[in-house]
């Protein structure tokens, strides 16, 4: 099994500030030509590549199917060549130390450590990929990483147990202080100090912080809070980056003159102001609320036109209209409308279709009274004199006459029985 | 709802309609009216929208009721009837208002303008062949 090198490619804006760590996987390697192999046919080899932005296209990109010695050389090169390339003496002193402790450490790794096919702890912390931006950031990154690494591997083989008690011999000093702690956190912690800059302070604090976390959260398992007021007074306060030039948003500046004067603001201002807070919708969901189903609101739309609904029809309805240009146009609208006659007049607007019917069904309307009224009766005297008068209308149309009519017959069939009683019978 | 119906629909019959400022081939403003003049006229309009729909059936009914010849007791019902409609339905109540002012007395027939809007309208020209009488 392979492992090829990973490369991150810094963007970084201050060099000062942002150290970009790259790590070499290791490669595993089936055939070892060392003298020195006595436990197994595979070893592992770590080692990790500090170097420069400029440095990323120097770096050869493939050390996987190197032999340790090899890679052990390439290693020592790269970082001879980072070195050579960074500023500063003493930290190249500080860093051939490192270097040498950590070229020294994989050595001995390989005596000792027997690996099936597992990562190891050390692997997996060189592994990592690490943006440092401030310091207490990195410690709390590197805090979850060797929890989570601890919390993993805890229960390992016993070559890891060896790996680690080598550690814990190379290590004494720094472990004499914590025995309380898991002899697992011990060694991570040492481990994810090693790859910082200042090496033993950074260890030395990790350390404090998993005391100050334990002691925490064995006084929450006990339910004792009383003591949090003496676990917060051993706490460092932290500080926001970017507080030297803390100057109020709307502070008053003064000019020569003593006339004071404000900047000058607009919306961008409040754009800014409200991207300044990193985030403002937090990651996690606090789920106080449950998302509302928009089935209700819907029904309820549909039911009664609100005032809204009127108001949005009249503007739609005006933006719509083009209004009349001249005196013409209105007329013309008038028409369309039916406010205003059409010109020439035309009497029989609207009935052009009785224009068609023949004359003989205006005015013979009497087989519309042979079903439905008696023959003889004041009923019927009454009717003819209804279709005598409807003959005569030259206004209705036949359809209306047909109506009037039928209307006066439904009309006698309910009161029939008044009728009886009047002596006035229909057949 | 079903009053509510009703207020919108009266707040539509006077709803405003802003219009542009029409104007005349002179450049003049003419008068742009999107509201009935008040509430008298409304309740006119109400009325003769009533009366055009049960007009069919008052002439019917008083048809029957105006005449010699069906028997007394089938008028008196048809008269109950007719009481029975509602009360704006008649066309009686129907007032020949002033269209633009909705004045309720001195109004032409004609023009349907009250006596004043049309002295106006007519002094300033704006009615087609009406002239001052001399004789």
């Amino acid at each position: 099994m392979h492992r090829l090198l990973s490369r991150t490619v810094s963007a970084a804006r201050t060099r000062s500030l942002c150290v970009y760590e790259c790590c070499v996987l290791p490669a595993k390697i089936d055939n070892v030509s060392r003298p020195f192999t006595g436990v197994g046919a595979n070893t592992i080899c770590t080692c990790t590549v500090r170097r420069c932005e400029k440095k990323d296209d120097a770096i050869p990109s493939n050390q996987g199917e190197a032999t340790n010695l090899d890679t052990e050389t390439k290693t020592t090169q790269l970082q001879e060549e980072s070195l050579e390339a960074n500023d500063g003496g003493s930290t190249q002193q500080q860093r051939n130390v490192k270097a040498e402790q950590v070229l020294s450490k994989p050595s001995q790794v390989k005596t000792d450590g027997a690996k099936s096919g597992k990562k190891s702890l050390l692997d997996l912390l060189g592994a990592m990929k690490v943006e440092v931006t401030s310091k207490r950031k990195l410690k709390n990154l590197k805090m979850k990483q060797s929890f989570e690494s601890a919390v993993q591997y805890k229960s390992k083989s016993a070559a890891m147990e060896s790996t680690i008690s080598m550690f814990q011999k190379a290590n004494v000093q720094a472990s004499a202080q914590s025995e309380v702690l898991d002899p697992d956190l011990v060694a991570a912690a040492s481990a994810a100090a090693s790859t910082l800059l200042n090496r033993s302070r950074a260890e030395s604090e990790l350390l404090k912080q998993l005391r100050q976390r334990k002691a925490l959260t064995e006084a929450q398992k006990k339910g004792d809070i009383n003591n949090l007021g003496v676990l917060i007074a051993d706490m460092k306060v932290g500080k926001t980056p970017g507080r030297q030039n803390a100057w109020p948003a709307d502070q008053i500046r003064f000019d020569d003159d003593g006339q004071g004067y404000t900047r000058d603001r607009g919306i961008t201002s409040e754009l800014a102001n409200v991207r300044k807070r990193r985030n403002i919708f937090p990651t996690k969901r606090l789920n106080i609320f449950s998302p509302t189903t928009d089935e209700q609101r819907g029904d309820s739309a549909l039911a009664k036109p609100t005032l809204w609904d009127l108001d949005f029809a009249n503007e739609l309805s005006l933006t719509t209209n083009q209004m009349p240009r001249n005196g013409f146009e209105e007329m013309i609208q008038w028409t369309k409308e039916g406010k205003l006659w059409h010109y020439p007049i035309n009497n029989e607007i609207g009935l052009e279709d009785e224009a068609s019917v023949p004359f003989n069904e205006h005015i013979f309307l009497e087989k519309h009274l042979e079903e439905g009224f008696p023959r003889q009766g004041p009923v019927r005297h009454f009717m003819e004199l209804v279709v005598a008068g409807l003959s005569r209308n030259p206004y209705l149309t036949v359809q209306q006459k047909k109506e009037h009519i039928s209307w006066f017959r439904d009309y006698f069939h309910q009161r029939e029985a008044v009728l009886n009683e009047a002596d006035v019978y229909l057949n | 709802m079903a009053a509510n119906r009703i207020a919108c629909m009266g707040l539509n019959a006077l709803i405003y309609a802003p219009k542009q400022a029409l104007r005349n081939c002179w450049g003049a403003v003419a008068q742009a009216r999107s509201y009935y003049v008040d509430w008298r006229m409304l309740r006119d309009v109400k009325r003769r929208q009533m009366a055009f729909e049960y007009a069919d059936e008052r002439l019917r009914i008083n048809a029957l009721r105006k005449n010699t010849i069906l028997p007394k007791e089938l008028q008196e019902i048809a008269d109950k009837e007719i009481a029975a409609l509602p009360r704006d339905s008649c066309p009686v109540r129907i007032r020949n208002r002033c269209v633009l002012t909705s004045r309720p007395r001195g109004v032409k027939r004609r023009w349907r303008l009250s006596r004043i809007v049309f002295r106006h309208l007519a002094d300033h020209n704006q009615m087609s062949g009406i002239l001052r009488a001399r004789w």
